[in-house]
């Protein structure tokens, strides 16, 4: 509960300090998609590779949402979020028939099908243009057309989202999901219907990826090309496993130092991924924990002296 | 309350189960010995479900489970525990035996409210941890126990799981002397409670424990009996030439 009460305040106090409230934006979907990321991995020990499907579906249809039905925003974000679990429990339900690395290339092979269809799609997508001319963000008459504004309402949402899935962790689901991770076939004998299981925690993955996407759709108003590809994929895993997969807070930790080093390095130097990679490297050859696990030692460290 | 007919498996040209019929009557502690290569773990694995029969059929109270898989037969009651240590190591044995008790709620897909609210589920764990004596170790990591408790953990999680049967495959396979004997007066004190069948490689562990005793070999039963009529059956005694020593009975049980 402390460690929620930090978050609440760091989101609430950032673009205070450092007024950058478009790329905090980006920070807080790329965390709430690194997040849903890390249900799967860190949770049920299960590694996705195409958590960008998700992301990329949920964004084309609460954008499409709000182009062609001038869909409310609440009503576009739950659209999105409906669609990314859809397609996540579809996805998740072919990919768990592959054992172990199966499973991962399935993800793989299924995002790369997913960045077809939107690449050749350009009716509905946009293709490699993007998809532009979607309408400002509005709350119930109230203008959030303002960077700043937007992205107070995309913390709001983020915040709940993230909340609702510590609840889902702490709960008798997340605690299959564990048992599911340490011994699956252990799990199926004291007689829990592990698919089950499975598809579900991809749905809910999905779901909260479809919502990370409508938000990122309506932050420039544009949804480019890369919210489905696989760089994106990519990115979440390393972004997660810098973070640190043993805490849901290590994902949102690793997500933001992502977003910021990609952002300022990128500007700095054109190879910035090669420092990146130096990092990425270290963190998990040295720090399997990664950052958060880091951070949490020195804080018990601190607590006890 | 368990009963095989004809079970066959066979693999490719192997029978490695070939038309065993056992039945095992309610209450007694049911022992399936057998040199290595016997056909006792595919028997096993038969009677949990791992493995589907190529002809034949099993029984469980009443009721034709040839065909339901392993883990419709544990929601029936057949609990089985495994030759190897088969726990979720980095969870806490607390943990490990609180999962085993949940499998049995409605609540398991109960995404809002927490795992630790669940009170029966926790009050179950605790009797099966207090039924096996590892109720002092609950807040470790089941990978920090040492082997024998392991194996331990391993019945507490088959009992809470409220088991009729209870399947268990070579529990001392792998135990120091000491640890198999303890855990051999374990599944003692839970033979006055459960139906059990044990398969074990272990003769001397058995002879002083079980009521009936199914000996095997080559996938076939070559006798059945009291651990008395065991010890004097002369096809036995042939099967298990140059290890006369193991069927001496067993002191101290």
């Amino acid at each position: 509960m402390t460690r929620f009460a930090v978050l609440v305040a760091i989101v609430a106090l950032a673009p205070l300090i450092v007024r950058y409230p478009e790329l905090e934006t980006q920070i807080l979907t790329f965390g709430l998609l690194a997040v849903a990321f890390n249900l799967l991995l860190g949770e049920m020990g299960f590694l996705s590779f195409g958590q960008a499907t998700f992301n990329g579906v949920g964004a084309y249809v609460a954008a499409r949402a709000l182009i062609d039905a001038h869909a409310a925003l609440p009503l576009a974000l739950l659209a999105g979020l409906a669609a990314g679990a859809a397609s996540a429990a579809l996805i998740g339900a072919l990919a768990i028939t592959g054992r172990g690395v199966y499973g991962v290339m399935l993800t793989f092979a299924f995002n790369e099908m997913a960045f077809y269809i939107a690449f050749q799609w350009r009716d509905v997508t946009g293709g490699d243009n993007g998809l532009r001319g979607i309408p400002g963000p509005a709350l119930f008459g109230l203008s959030l057309d303002d960077p700043t504004r937007y992205y107070y309402f995309t913390a709001v949402v983020v915040l709940l989202a993230f909340a609702a899935l510590l609840r889902v962790i702490d709960s008798p689901f997340g605690a299959v999901l564990r048992a599911i991770r340490e011994n699956e076939d252990r799990a199926r004998a004291i007689g829990f219907r592990v698919r089950r299981y499975k598809i579900a925690a991809f749905a809910i993955s999905g779901a909260l990826s479809g919502l990370a996407g409508g938000l990122y759709a309506e932050l420039f108003r544009f949804v480019p090309l890369q919210a489905i590809d696989l760089d994106t994929s990519t990115n979440v895993v390393i972004a997660t496993l810098l973070g640190g997969i043993g805490s849901p807070y290590g994902p949102l930790l690793g997500a933001a130092i992502f977003t910021v080093l990609s952002n300022s390095l990128s500007h700095v130097w054109s190879h910035w991924p090669l420092v990146f990679g130096l990092i990425f490297c270290a963190v998990v050859l040295f720090f399997r924990g990664g950052l958060w696990g880091i951070a949490d030692r020195w804080g018990r460290r601190a607590a006890h002296a | 309350m368990l009963r095989t007919r004809e079970l066959t498996k066979s693999f490719g040209a192997h029978v490695a189960v070939d038309a065993v019929d056992i039945e095992v009557r309610p209450g007694t502690l049911h022992a399936i010995i057998g040199p290595n290569g016997a056909g006792k773990t595919t028997l096993f694995n038969l009677l949990s479900g791992e493995l589907r029969p190529s002809s034949g059929s099993i029984e469980f109270a009443g009721r034709d489970v040839s065909r339901l898989d392993a883990t419709s037969r544990s929601h029936l009651g057949m609990g089985r525990s495994f030759q190897r240590t088969n726990v979720f190591p980095k969870l806490s044995v607390f943990e490990n035996v609180r999962l085993a008790a949940q499998s049995r709620t409605e609540q398991s897909f109960a995404l809002w409210r927490t795992a630790a609210s669940l009170r029966d589920v926790n009050v179950r764990a605790e009797i099966a941890l207090e039924e096996i004596g590892l109720l002092g170790h609950r807040a470790q990591p089941a990978s920090e126990l040492a082997g024998g408790d392991q194996r331990l953990l391993e019945l507490a999680i088959t009992l809470a799981t409220d088991p009729v049967l209870l399947l268990l495959d070579e529990p001392s396979q792998g135990l120091s002397p000491q640890d198999a004997r303890r855990l051999i007066d374990r599944i003692g004190a839970l033979a006055e409670r459960y139906t059990i069948v044990l398969i074990e490689h272990n003769m001397p562990l058995v002879m002083g424990l079980a009521d009936e005793i199914t000996v095997m070999n080559f996938g076939r039963i070559l006798a059945h009996g009291t651990p008395a009529e065991i010890r004097a059956d002369p096809a036995v005694r042939a099967a298990y030439l140059g290890k006369k020593p193991v069927l001496s009975p067993s002191k101290g049980a």
